[in-house]
């Protein structure tokens, strides 16, 4: 371990995959072999990416842990940094630190339902725990996956989902895929809300995670607790600007005199608790 | 603790001795009405009572711009780029400035250690001096008016020199190294230094309770003050700048003219900016001015837990140099009632404090 928090390890592109027209898939291997097959993570968690001489992001880790000796990205092109990250071949090398935040608490979930609720990129960090869950499979009760996007088109990992959607039902984990503008898709229609009804999770024991737009959180909530899930069982990840990822710059920090966060470090998994103690880290 | 004299005649020896431990800096007048810490080469030129220099003494640990990496872009290969540094010695700290530094501990040398900022800690004598509060002065509300550690002397005036507290190993190795410019504590000085923390006391502004300040901000965030004191703010950073605990950064990757080096800096950052926040796609987590001013006064009044106490020490420096006159403890009264005693202000409608959370709203 290097002294400085900062130290970047090499990582080299194994595989991209296109998702959609914005997202890409990223398949990494750390250089250092050691490194490679000892670095674990929690779902949830974060790395900081850098292109040398261009900059750094935080990006959420979307493989699950169980899988070692390489991890993966979903990265969207929407800046400067993510535009070079797009142009990366299968041999080009990047620098990596991490992983980061806390992720979800996923070993206090063990004998529990997991209803996990996803938006656009919201996806990315909640497959990370949908895989893991399918890796552990005997540790968790049933599963719902509700994978929402705007349009078909953008629908993160649909095809994926839609290629075990059978062999999932027969092991009690349910895959619902929807999108809630696109008046030409074939599949089903509806915000995420709208088929909590739907999971096959009992409410009185089960983990929900949510990721996705900010505007979506307060209506998730709120059909959720009317349905029985238990507030102290909700689990939300969030996204601020982030130039260190370790409690430093200064840039993910939130809240109020009461309750200072840092998205970063004391995130980016939130309780349902945390959020309504902690004016402005939803809104 | 150990306890000597240090007699004002052999003041300015004993200042031209720190120099056999490293370059030494201390508060020099550089204009009309401000102060700062330079490297000083003639010791007569240190400033002995001063209020507040223009820059903190975190400028020293922590640098406004600093060098991290230099990259070769084709190679992705990097290396630190963590300069040599040298024993320094900074001479003239006031107590509220040792606790701000006690504060930056907590935040870079937690879990994380920050190298940049933990090698130069580490190279760092502290020799801290006691002061006389001006009108802008509120550390005694903040419980940080007396320095108990972090220095490695700290030197308390009397009528006819110093008394000097020991802090570390390198403090009582300062004075035995010059042990002859030292003299043994006498029961006038003991009345000298009670006399001079009496005076010290009744001089402060304000002598009042502000345990409810944390909870009032919160509760009061629709107060009217916000909107009128962050429609004067110029946003200029300057109360972030000078402030001896603020410690964002930005950080940037510079690319050589060469096309394959470049170099990763980070410099001072400032919540006051509209950049702060700002991610991509152009979203902003705090796109007002008002929600902006308003996060600073949350981050300065939140509460440190490794050392109980909030982030603003009390120096007067937001205050003291805000070009738009802005007053951080009149705001921080107003809120708690201090400055004007009616309750509620006038409100044009009420807004509701969110208690009711999500789900069971009352809509
Ligand atoms: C915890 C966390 C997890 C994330 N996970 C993913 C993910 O899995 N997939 C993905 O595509 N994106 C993710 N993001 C968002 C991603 O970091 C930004 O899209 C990215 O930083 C944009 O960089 P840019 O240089 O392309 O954009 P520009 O707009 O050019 O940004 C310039 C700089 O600002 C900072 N910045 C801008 N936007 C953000 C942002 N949203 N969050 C943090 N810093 C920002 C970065 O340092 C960036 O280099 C995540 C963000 C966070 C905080
Ligand atoms: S907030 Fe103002 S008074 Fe408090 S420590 Fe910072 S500069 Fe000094
Ligand atoms: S958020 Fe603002 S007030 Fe807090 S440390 Fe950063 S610059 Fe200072
Ligand atoms: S990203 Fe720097 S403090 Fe959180």
């Amino acid at each position: 371990m290097s002294d400085n928090p900062y130290a970047l390890e090499k990582a080299k592109v194994l595989r991209v995959y296109d998702l959609t027209e914005t997202e890409k898939l990223f398949l990494f291997r750390f250089e250092n072999s050691e490194i490679a097959e000892n670095w674990t993570f929690k779902p949830g968690q974060f790395v900081q990416l850098t292109i040398p001489g261009v900059g750094e992001v935080p990006i959420s880790i979307c493989s699950s842990p169980m899988r070692k000796g390489f991890f993966e990205l979903c990265i969207r092109r929407i800046g400067r940094v993510t535009t070079v990250i797009h142009r990366l071949k299968p041999g080009d090398t990047v620098l990596v630190r991490g992983p980061y935040g806390n992720g979800f608490p996923v070993d206090e979930w063990e004998g529990m339902d997991l209803l996990i609720i996803a938006a656009g990129l919201g996806t990315a960090p909640l497959r990370s725990v949908f895989l893991y869950a399918m890796d552990n499979r005997w540790k968790f009760g049933n599963i719902t996956f509700i994978n929402t996007a705007r349009y078909g088109k953008e629908l993160l990992f649909y095809k994926e989902l839609e290629a075990i959607r059978d062999l999932a039902e027969a092991e009690n984990v349910k895959i619902i895929q929807s999108v809630t503008r696109d008046k030409e898709w074939k599949g089903l229609k509806g915000r995420p809300q709208q088929f909590i009804v739907e999971a096959n999770t009992n409410p009185k024991k089960t983990a929900v995670t949510v990721c996705g737009p900010p505007r979506m959180y307060r209506d998730v909530f709120e059909t959720l607790i009317n349905y029985g899930y238990r507030p102290e069982n909700i689990y939300v990840t969030l996204e601020r600007r982030m130039k260190c990822g370790i409690g430093k710059c200064g840039h993910c920090n939130v809240g109020t005199s009461t309750s200072w966060k840092y998205i970063c470090k004391d995130g980016p998994v939130f309780g349902y608790f945390d959020i309504v103690s902690t004016p402005g880290l939803l809104d | 603790m150990r306890y000597v004299k240090l007699p004002k005649e052999n003041i300015y020896d004993f200042l031209e001795r720190l120099k056999d431990y490293g370059k030494l800096y201390a508060p020099v007048k550089i204009s009309e009405k401000f102060y700062d810490f330079r490297e000083v080469d003639d010791v007569k030129k240190i400033e002995f009572h001063y209020n507040r220099t223009i820059m903190p003494p975190k400028k020293f640990f922590f640098l406004p711009r600093e060098k991290m990496f230099e990259f070769s872009i084709s190679k992705a290969e990097y290396k630190e780029t963590i300069e040599n540094v040298e024993p320094f010695v900074v001479f003239g700290l006031h107590a509220c400035d040792i606790f701000a530094l006690k504060i930056m501990d907590t935040i870079y040398l937690d879990e994380f250690p920050d190298k940049y900022y933990k090698v130069r800690r580490e190279k760092g004598i502290i020799i801290g001096i006691s002061c006389m509060p001006d009108e802008y002065c509120f550390c005694n509300l903040r419980e940080t008016d007396f320095a108990d550690d972090g220095f490695d002397l700290f030197l308390h005036e009397l009528p006819d020199g110093y008394l000097v507290r020991v802090g570390t190993p390198i403090g009582h190795r300062i004075v035995d190294k010059s042990i002859k410019l030292f003299e043994e504590v006498t029961s006038q000085d003991i009345c000298d230094f009670r006399e001079f923390e009496k005076k010290r006391e009744e001089s402060f502004k304000y002598h009042e309770d502000w345990g409810s300040l944390r909870y009032l901000l919160e509760l009061e965030m629709e107060h009217p003050m916000w909107d009128e004191q962050s429609e004067l703010c110029l946003a200029c950073g300057n109360c972030n700048t000078t402030c001896p605990t603020c410690r964002c950064y930005e950080v940037q990757d510079i690319p050589n003219l060469d096309g394959d080096t470049g170099v990763r800096i980070r410099r001072w950052d400032s919540c006051q900016l509209r950049s702060h926040g700002l991610v991509a796609g152009n979203h902003n987590f705090r796109p007002t001015k008002r929600s902006r001013f308003m996060n600073r006064y949350l981050c300065k009044n939140s509460y440190n837990e490794k050392l109980g106490l909030s982030y603003c020490v009390g120096c007067g420096r937001c205050t003291y140099f805000c070009p738009a006159g802005i007053s951080f403890v009149k705001n921080l009264r107003t809120i708690m009632g201090l400055e004007d005693k009616s309750c509620p202000p006038e409100i044009s409608e009420e807004i509701p404090k969110r208690g009711f959370a999500y789900g069971g709203a009352k809509q």
